[in-house]
């Protein structure tokens, strides 16, 4: 935050706590995808677990905003920038948590994969998921340095996050229709892989949160599509 | 009134500049205040809000080092022109000071003292009307209908202060202004002079000035901010205080004057 400090110090520091929690909520949230990708490159249950358990500290950091949020609004009456920080405090929380509910869903899943998948498949998931992982990273850093323009940037790249991601399906299509024994799999992968893509919306959806913090102004416009869904039928 | 959806322009400070003795208070104000909406005053202590507020009624004029320069149209009329009838002015341009001030008289003569020196009632009967339609308005009247013939001094804080509101509406004026008006109040009847306020500006332009910049955000449709005998920044309320335009009304409103 580069405002003049408040003339209070207490309610400056509860202002200040309020940011870092959201920076360490974030981080958490970073570290469950890089854990939950990596466990699906190596296959490597621990990984997984770990994300399935920190969901928990992800959780418990959304009540924490929330609750110091309402005590500002309720004792503090924030006006301005003090007021949009606490706002989107609340909804960035929101999304922060949907992202670890998420990559818990992913590592659930990937506990229950065949151990010998097709590399391409991975290949295509880890393509998906380390762009997504780029995106996450850029935002909290955008929170961190108060900047529309990354928050913008990160909003627009969204849409090859949805290009990589029907690659990504339509690869996991192919390998259904391989074999019967492929089912359970790749239903599982087509979640997984929807999943990521999900989290880069929500990393989008905290872009358009930064963006009216420093601005306060909403970003105008749809938000970049990429590619149609795959179509599934055989023509 | 609108006017293609515009509020009108009530009032209109163009250039004003005041001094008293060599220190310049203010610095070139320009400002439009729209007519039926309640325009909020803010700004640290001494950065002219209420010299400017003074400005609109002339009340500077009692102070003798005190020297009014610019204009104030209010009806294309200026008022700082030597022809201005100050005491017709002062009808159509009423106040509510900080501390309630009933006169030392019952509740009845603090109404109808004005209504009477601007000969606004022919009988009896007709002040009888004018002294309860304004104590209506101020929200009053069914507190105070069985005692008119007591002091307005034996009233409590708040009934005092709406007691001045309805002494100032009781003239008719187009304007009122009020220069803190509920900073010696309790909770309870700060809510009945903001919700007052809100009734008022139906038939009144209101301009306030207030230090609670939570009252200013809950009364006003335009706030103006004052800083150093300049005024910083103004435009709609809710602008003012989600996202204004400039730093130091920034700073201001969020406590971090330095």
């Amino acid at each position: 935050m580069s405002e003049a400090p408040h003339t209070v110090k207490s309610y400056e520091e509860e202002l200040k706590n309020l940011n870092s929690n959201i920076v360490k909520m974030g981080g958490f949230c970073e570290e469950a995808l890089v854990k939950a990708t990596q466990a699906i490159i190596s296959r490597n249950s621990d990984n997984a677990e770990t994300v399935i358990k920190n969901d928990e500290k992800i959780d418990k950091f959304e009540t924490l905003v929330e609750q110091q949020v309402v005590n500002l609004i309720a004792l503090r009456q924030p006006m301005a920038i003090d007021l949009r920080e606490t706002v989107t405090a609340l909804k960035i929380s929101s999304d922060l948590e949907r992202i670890g509910d998420l990559a818990k869903n992913i590592s659930k899943r990937t506990l229950l994969l065949n151990e010998n998948l097709p590399k391409n498949l991975i290949d295509a998931l880890v393509r998906v998921s380390s762009n997504v992982q780029k995106q996450l990273k850029s935002i909290l850093d955008a929170y961190l340095d108060r900047s529309s323009a990354m928050a913008v940037n990160v909003w627009e790249g969204d849409e090859y996050i949805d290009d990589l991601t029907n690659l990504c399906m339509q690869e996991v299509i192919k390998y259904l229709k391989e074999n019967e024994k492929n089912l359970d799999d790749g239903t599982h992968l087509l979640f997984v892989t929807k999943n990521i893509e999900r989290i880069g919306d929500h990393t989008t959806n905290i872009a358009e949160q930064i963006y009216y913090l420093v601005t306060g102004e909403y970003l105008e416009g749809d938000r970049p599509k990429g590619t149609e869904p795959v179509v599934t039928g055989e023509k | 009134m609108k006017k293609n959806g515009v509020n009108m322009i009530k009032i209109s400070a163009k250039n004003v500049d005041v001094f008293y003795g060599k220190k310049q208070a203010l610095f070139n104000i320009n400002l439009d205040i729209e007519e039926n909406q309640v325009t909020a005053l803010i700004g640290p202590s001494g950065c002219g809000k209420s010299t400017f507020l003074r400005c609109l009624n002339r009340m500077n004029d009692v102070i003798d080092i005190c020297k009014v320069q610019g204009e104030i149209v209010i009806n294309d009329f200026n008022i700082n022109d030597k022809g201005c009838d100050v005491v017709r002015l002062r009808e159509k341009i009423g106040m509510v000071f900080q501390k309630p001030n009933p006169f030392p008289k019952t509740l009845y003569e603090n109404i109808s003292y004005g209504p009477s020196i601007h000969g606004m009632a022919q009988s009896k009967q007709e002040m009888d009307e004018i002294v309860e339609i304004s104590l209506k308005k101020a929200a009053l009247w069914e507190e105070v209908k069985d005692r008119l013939h007591e002091p307005g001094t034996g009233l409590s804080g708040g009934q005092q202060q709406r007691l001045c509101i309805a002494r100032a509406i009781s003239v008719q004026p187009e304007v009122i202004l009020m220069d803190e008006p509920c900073s010696a109040l309790d909770p309870i009847a700060t809510a009945q002079i903001e919700e007052l306020i809100d009734e008022l500006k139906k038939e009144h332009t209101i301009i306030i000035v207030t230090h609670s910049m939570a009252q200013a955000a809950r009364v006003s449709q335009r706030t103006g901010f004052f800083h150093l005998g300049e005024l910083i920044e103004h435009g709609l309320t809710d602008k003012i205080f989600k996202n204004p335009d400039n730093t130091k009304t920034q700073d201001y409103i969020t406590g971090r004057f330095g």
